[in-house]
């Protein structure tokens, strides 16, 4: 919201070496952000008023004329100028070389320079209001009608600055630092504000002498928990004219725009004491003021044009029969102020917050009244408004009467008192205050401060009515209250008294970054991050079944309605768009997954569906045996790395997106915990994952048992060295490797798998597997022969059991 | 080779001059060549020239056996001498020529990058976190985590949201289907915030408490480059007896300490959030012009990095602690602003996108 520094300064004497940086440190330090400060002066430096001498058409150009402008100097000035409403005598806004303006009312600001027009030297030029940036304030009716200042007595030369009363510094607040305080959205707030910073008097507002009111006005309120009080002002004797000048400035200054005397009075008030009004034509309004919510299907044209259709859930503004106005954010088309009104019904109400946020939400109307209204403005502020409107109404129309007046207030609101004991204050903000201290810094801000009768230590504190609508009702809001005030910039740092009880140890924590770390360290993965809500295309890829899945009322997008149950989706659809520009990769994430089903982690009442922690991995590359084998060959690696109970593999499960051959079930402590699978070629193919292979690992971390303490067993050194001895048998194709390891497991101090083949070498029917082994001895090392005979023993069991025969053997 | 043909003595003198001639200019030949041989396999030649199975020096020696007894003696002893000096020359050459030598021959090209091990890395949110818990674990500070599931009573009623709060809303919160009509304990939602694991964190284990719970939180937004829909807060809670908000500090610096990597100026100013009271905006001092004011800080000097606040006493209620007696302090912080201003990320989005081509430059 934007604030003139000159219109708060009607309400409180700041000092008057107070710079704008210093005003705008101390009220973003204890108040509300301000965001940014701008003289309005700047903008228009080097622009002037003139009075056209005379005028000329010019010779080259139909549309242009050639001016002799008085700018105030010794002799007048020549400018060439496309407007079409210029006139002799006419006083008008000159732009000097060196000032800025923009082109049209369009685009950045440019400067203006001396510049040969067809010819004809011109000195600066003739402004249209657009293009100085003063359009609401003085609206042309296109850009080439130029801003016409013949009523401003100002003589030729005098700043335009100066002339239009625009030297006045603008504060912009940032509206989200104000919204729990509705009393700072009019200027007389913030005034309050400075004078409590500044410790400087606030100057009361007038108020209104209602007493000799002829009568009142009838006025229903039906929803009284929507509506708690509702004023209906009646004045007569009313003329539609302009705004004075001063008026249309100061809506203008901060943002508004200037519309009519009647309507700009409602906004003055509202943006003096921020309690938003409204005007009805009397004479169109039947009888009697009801509010009430809108019926189902009723229909109301807006103010703005904007055609609303009503619901029960919006309050509504009616007469004896139909709506007039949407409670508390806009009016009516029909029946507020017109050109023809000269009777008005002047609504000052308090309408419910949420009621009006709702409605606004609803119907996408955002309005300074809205605003204002679901910030939530004390009831008591009707009357302060009510004397603003007041004065200014018998101001500038002298023959207006208040002819009726009603104050319809079905509930009184009352406002907290709070007990605050001193020593409360004093501990927490880390210092020592009296009483004295601390009603000085309430009392400006409208505080009451007395003792407690009972008790010294203890400070009664009344909340004044502005600050008492949910801001402040705990002795804490309070305790802010008074050091902000004191400003949190004279609070130094207190070092805090820590007691240590124990070294911190959380398995599950600790056992989740050792996966991340080890996955992307040592086993060269990737770690990802997808969004929890699944696209329906890799949901059907993952063959994971829609109806085991939570939903979002409100989803994305209609097609991401769905939560994950498993990781596999977000694995595939991240493999599908890296594939565009990788042909191999390596990614992991580790995150929640969720289903039906109930946990209570805080207590019985709160109901939370299944929640796990899950691994997904991907392999992607050409070849899937080896894909698959270093999917594999890292689960293998990881309870070691990450000091979990070993896990095993067996074929119990497969998961529906794993390829009808290759898959393992992962298994902890005899418990299948998940799966290492190639992606089946119907997964591929429905999440668009071509020309490649994938190996994907899905894991259930919550499953994994961390080891209490690390494990890793010494085993002595060999006395002897070891001979290594290689072999590659061929065997029958359905030999598995599992079957040669069984049989020479046994017999030699360590084994290792190099490799298997099939293909010209070897007969259709089988493979050659290559394995090497270890042997030795503990008591001497092995002569050649024992060595060949030992070999020879292998081999002897392997082709007795296995059919196996040698392709070659080496040492 | 030479063989005496006669005894007599001066034919003896001077074959013994001969001789000896014969020898010393073996030797200065001898390490003369020694003293130029460039490489051990010139060395190498020069050895088996003199020295080998039939090297001058070699036969010399060889043929003493055939010299009267007392020859024998001086020229053996003249010979030997001669093998010792070049046999230490060889050797002290060879030694230099290895201390001189590269183990590469011809070019080398040092220029070629590399082999650079084949590695992964984590998510740059994920390494930010950790720095963040790294430094908080040697504080004392647990780690929490809070599932991302919750309810409208811990994302909202215990942390004092008004019952009309616009968060609550399905414009603003992700409600679960089936529940979004229901209320407290039975609506729930994807967490919109952390804050609710520090009343659950609470419940559990009580007071004091010293604790963070990193995590990522949902809120339904249109998504541009500084929105996004799903994203990471970090959050630290502190909850002792007689704790002043002017401690809070420790948090705040803790933090920016360990993401800017050197002291960062702090100031808390007013600020206003539900769930804690007195609130605070927490600015840190820019660091590109130092606090003069410049573009990045839009000439205010200061940034501002993170919400904080003393806990609302209805927080400690909820939480079954009593306000009187507990205090305490809240930050929250954005991780992925951090990792943004740490990186110069300029798209939130790119967090969320799997883009291997973006991940893969956090190593």
């Amino acid at each position: 919201m934007k604030f003139s520094y000159n219109w708060i300064r009607e309400y409180v004497e700041l000092p008057a070496n107070l710079s704008m940086k210093q005003l705008s440190y101390d009220l973003t330090m204890r108040t509300v952000e301000v965001e940014n400060t701008e003289n309005l002066a700047d903008a228009l430096d080097q622009i002037v008023i003139g009075r056209i001498d005379s005028l000329e058409s010019h010779p080259q150009a139909d549309r242009l004329t050639v001016c002799k402008v008085d700018v105030g100097l010794p002799e007048t000035v020549v400018i060439v100028c496309g407007g079409i409403n210029l006139a002799v005598d006419m006083k008008v806004a000159v732009a000097l070389p060196g000032s800025m303006v923009r082109w049209h009312g369009e685009g950045d600001p440019v400067q203006v320079k001396k510049t040969v027009l067809r010819g004809i030297e011109s000195y600066g030029m003739i402004c249209a209001s657009s293009e100085i940036g003063l359009h609401d304030l003085f609206p042309g009716s296109d850009d080439r009608e130029i801003m016409d200042l013949t009523s401003f007595e100002s003589p030729s030369g005098t700043a335009l600055a100066e002339v239009l009363l625009l030297d006045d510094q603008i504060l912009e607040i940032d509206n989200k630092s104000m919204t729990n305080r509705p009393d700072l959205w009019g200027h007389y707030g913030l005034a309050r504000e400075l004078s409590a910073i500044y410790n400087k008097q606030l100057k009361p507002l007038p108020t209104a002498v209602v007493a000799h009111t002829p009568s009142g006005f009838p006025v229903e309120i039906d929803e009284t928990d929507r509506c708690n009080r509702y004023i209906a002002a009646v004045y007569s004797g009313l003329k539609y004219e302009p705004s004075p000048y001063w008026l249309q400035l100061k809506l203008w200054k901060v943002g508004l725009r200037p519309i009519n005397n009647l309507v700009d009075i409602t906004n003055y008030v509202m943006l003096v004491t921020g309690q938003p009004t409204h005007g009805f034509d009397k004479g169109h309004v039947d009888e009697r003021i009801v509010v009430r919510n809108a019926r189902s299907g009723e229909k109301l044209e807006m103010l703005d044009g904007s055609k609303l259709e009503l619901s029960e859930d919006d309050l509504v503004i009616c007469d004896a029969n139909k709506p007039m106005a949407l409670a508390g954010i806009m009016g009516g088309k029909a029946d507020s102020i017109l050109p023809e009104t000269s009777e008005m019904i002047l609504e000052l109400a308090k309408f419910d917050p949420t009621t009006t946020r709702r409605s606004a939400q609803r119907h996408g109307m955002r309005t300074e009244a809205g605003v204002r209204n679901e910030k939530g403005v004390d009831a008591e502020r009707m009357d302060q408004a009510f004397g603003v409107a007041d004065q200014l109404i018998r101001e500038l129309i002298p023959g207006a009467k208040l002819t009726a007046y009603e104050d319809c207030r079905p509930i009184h609101v009352t406002y907290p008192e709070i007990k605050v004991p001193l020593s409360f204050l004093n501990v927490r903000l880390g210092r020592e205050l009296d009483f004295n201290a601390v009603a000085a810094t309430l009392k400006p801000l409208g505080f009451g401060v007395a003792g407690n009768s009972e008790d010294e230590s203890v400070l009664n504190i009344r909340v004044p009515s502005w600050r008492g609508t949910g801001d402040i009702d705990l002795p804490d809001d309070i305790l802010e209250e008074v050091a902000r005030m004191i400003g949190y910039e004279n609070f130094d740092f207190i070092p805090p008294q820590i007691t240590l009880e124990r070294a911190i140890r959380q398995r599950r924590i600790e056992t989740e970054r050792a996966i991340k770390e080890y996955l992307a360290f040592r086993a060269g993965f990737q770690e990802i991050f997808t969004y929890p809500w699944i696209a329906d295309q890799y949901l059907k890829a993952a063959a994971i079944d829609p109806a085991k899945c939570l939903r979002l009322a409100t989803p994305p997008s209609p097609e991401t309605s769905h939560l994950r149950s498993s990781l596999v989706p977000g694995m595939l659809e991240a493999i599908a768009r890296n594939l565009r520009y990788y042909d191999s990769m390596k990614i992991y994430e580790l995150t929640q997954v969720y289903e039906p089903g109930i946990s209570n982690p805080s207590e019985e009442a709160e109901t939370l569906p299944l929640m796990r922690r899950k691994l997904a991995a991907a392999v992607v590359g050409k070849d899937p045996v080896k894909v698959f084998r270093e999917a594999k060959g890292v689960i293998e690696l990881m309870p070691r790395i990450v000091q979990t109970e070993a896990l095993n593999f067996i074929q119990k499960d497969k998961p529906d997106w794993a390829d009808q051959k290759v898959w393992l079930n992962i298994v902890s402590c005899d418990r299948v915990i998940g799966t290492i699978a190639l992606l089946s070629a119907q997964t591929m193919h429905s999440a668009d994952i071509r020309k490649t292979m994938a190996a994907v690992i899905e894991l259930d971390v919550e499953e994994l048992e961390p080891l209490p303490s690390r494990e890793n067993k010494y085993r002595p050194l060999p006395q002897l060295p070891l001979v290594e001895q290689d072999f590659s048998i061929l065997v029958d194709r359905n030999v598995k490797w599992r079957e040669i390891e069984d049989l020479i497991s046994g017999m030699v101090r360590s084994y290792a798998f190099i490799e298997e083949y099939t293909g010209k070498q070897v007969p259709n029917d089988k493979k050659s597997v290559m394995f090497r082994v270890w042997i030795g001895s503990d008591t001497k090392t092995l002569t050649a022969e024992e060595i060949d005979a030992e070999s020879q023993r292998i081999l002897k069991k392997i082709r007795k059991k296995l059919g196996g025969e040698i392709r070659q053997s080496n040492s | 080779m030479i063989r005496p043909m006669s005894y007599d003595w001066g034919v003896f003198v001077l074959w013994r001059w001969v001789m000896k001639d014969k020898l010393l200019t073996m030797q200065n030949e001898c390490i003369e060549s020694v003293t130029q041989a460039g490489s051990e396999q010139a060395l190498e030649e020069i050895r088996l020239k003199f020295l080998g199975k039939r090297g001058e020096l070699t036969s010399i020696l060889k043929a003493l056996g055939s010299l009267p007894p007392e020859e024998r003696k001086e020229t053996g002893m003249l010979a030997n001498s001669i093998k010792s000096k070049i046999t230490t020359a060889i050797e002290a050459r060879e030694q230099t020529l290895i201390a001189e030598k590269s183990v590469i021959e011809g070019e080398f090209d040092l220029t070629v990058p590399g082999l650079i091990p084949e590695s992964g890395s984590l998510h740059p949110i994920t390494q930010m976190c950790y720095d963040l818990n790294d430094a908080f674990h040697s504080m004392g500070f647990e780690v929490f985590a809070e599932d991302e599931i919750t309810s409208e009573l811990y994302g909202f009623d215990h942390l004092n949201f008004p019952p009309a709060h616009p968060a609550r809303e399905s414009m603003d919160t992700y409600w679960l289907e089936g529940s979004e009509n229901e209320t407290g304990a039975k609506r729930l939602c994807l967490r919109p915030h952390l804050t609710g694991a520090s009343v659950r964190y609470l419940k559990k284990h009580g007071a004091p408490a010293r604790f963070v719970y990193p995590g990522r939180v949902y809120r339904n937004e249109n998504t541009d480059a500084r929105h996004e829909r799903a994203f990471f807060q970090y959050e630290a809670l502190i909850v002792d007896r007689n704790f002043s908000f002017a401690s809070g500090k420790l948090l705040v610096k803790t933090i920016l300490d360990k993401v800017f990597g050197r002291d960062v100026d702090v100031r808390m100013r007013a600020g206003f959030f539900p769930f804690v009271e007195p609130g605070f905006e927490i600015d840190m001092k820019c660091l590109v012009c130092g606090g003069k004011g410049c573009r990045v800080c839009k000439h205010v000097g200061w940034i501002e990095v993170m919400p904080g606040g003393t806990p609302h006493p209805n927080v400690l209620k909820a939480a079954g602690l009593d306000p009187l007696e507990w205090s305490g302090f809240y930050i929250n912080v954005g991780l992925d602003r951090l990792v943004m201003m740490r990186t110069g990320v300029d798209d939130v989005r790119m967090f969320h996108s799997a883009d291997l081509r973006f991940l893969s430059q956090f190593k």
